[in-house]
């Protein structure tokens, strides 16, 4: 039988962050496509960086383009996991997270942050890539540990739940 | 080789509802209707003894396999 939470405050507090976050990640991808598509001058783009016209500094602008396109890419990712995260914590605020669907949600996350670092190594690739030693690219990304534990903690995490959801399951059977 | 109730057949004997059982065993109307059919997935070792004290019978009188 479940009970709906009523007494934390930190649960309505995620919810309205989660609901702020996926809002934001939609206007981040707007915002590099505007910048994608609008404002393609490599005269522009040469100039906020303070490039000189070379080689080197056209590698870097297609290696940006690269990086820019791969954001994009991640902003469904995002929202896949955020939209996830807020249905978990809607289950928790009504009192019934041991699930069976906030176990395969955990799961779905946990294969979503596994592709978000498998894209940060490859932007870590890139970075290096076109990155010289006069035009220097420092991106947040490539190897991150913390990240990597971040995805073997969330598939630990959906095995508790799945085994806290057959136990609860066991318990609700049980005379 | 299934685990099977014999709840029913055993009030039937005695001439006794499930309401009466309820009352005395001290167990919801609810958890007796699973445990009477069928639907229960475990029984605990405390209900067993109440509800054989109440029908004055022996747990494999309640539980047989099928």
């Amino acid at each position: 039988m479940s009970t709906p939470i009523a007494s934390s405050a930190a649960l309505p507090i995620a919810h309205g962050l989660l609901r702020i976050l996926i809002v934001l990640n939609w206007l981040f991808a707007a915002a590099i496509l505007v910048l994608l598509l609008f404002m393609p001058h490599e005269q522009w783009i040469l100039r906020s960086f303070k490039l000189a016209p070379s080689p080197d500094a056209d590698r870097l602008i297609a290696g940006l383009r690269a990086v820019a396109v791969l954001g994009v890419a991640c902003v469904p990712v995002n929202h896949f996991i955020l939209k996830r995260l807020l249905a978990m914590v809607a289950s928790v605020r009504a009192g019934d997270p041991f699930v069976a669907s906030n176990a395969q949600r955990l799961r779905a996350i946990a294969w979503a942050l596994f592709s978000l670092q498998i894209v940060s190594l490859v932007i870590g690739c890139i970075a290096n890539a076109v990155s010289t030693p006069a035009h220097p690219l420092h991106l947040d990304a490539g190897l991150s540990p913390t990240g990597w534990l971040a995805v073997l903690l969330t598939f630990l995490l959906a095995g508790v739940f799945a085994e806290g959801a057959r136990m609860r399951d066991d318990l609700e059977g049980t005379v | 080789m299934a685990i099977v109730v014999k709840l029913d057949d055993l009030l039937h004997e005695r001439r006794m509802t499930l309401t009466e059982l309820a009352e005395k065993v001290d167990l919801s109307l609810a958890n007796l209707s699973i445990l009477k059919t069928g639907k229960a997935r475990a029984i605990r070792f405390s209900t067993l003894e109440s509800i054989c004290k109440a029908l004055a019978c022996q747990p494999g009188d309640i539980l047989k396999s099928d």
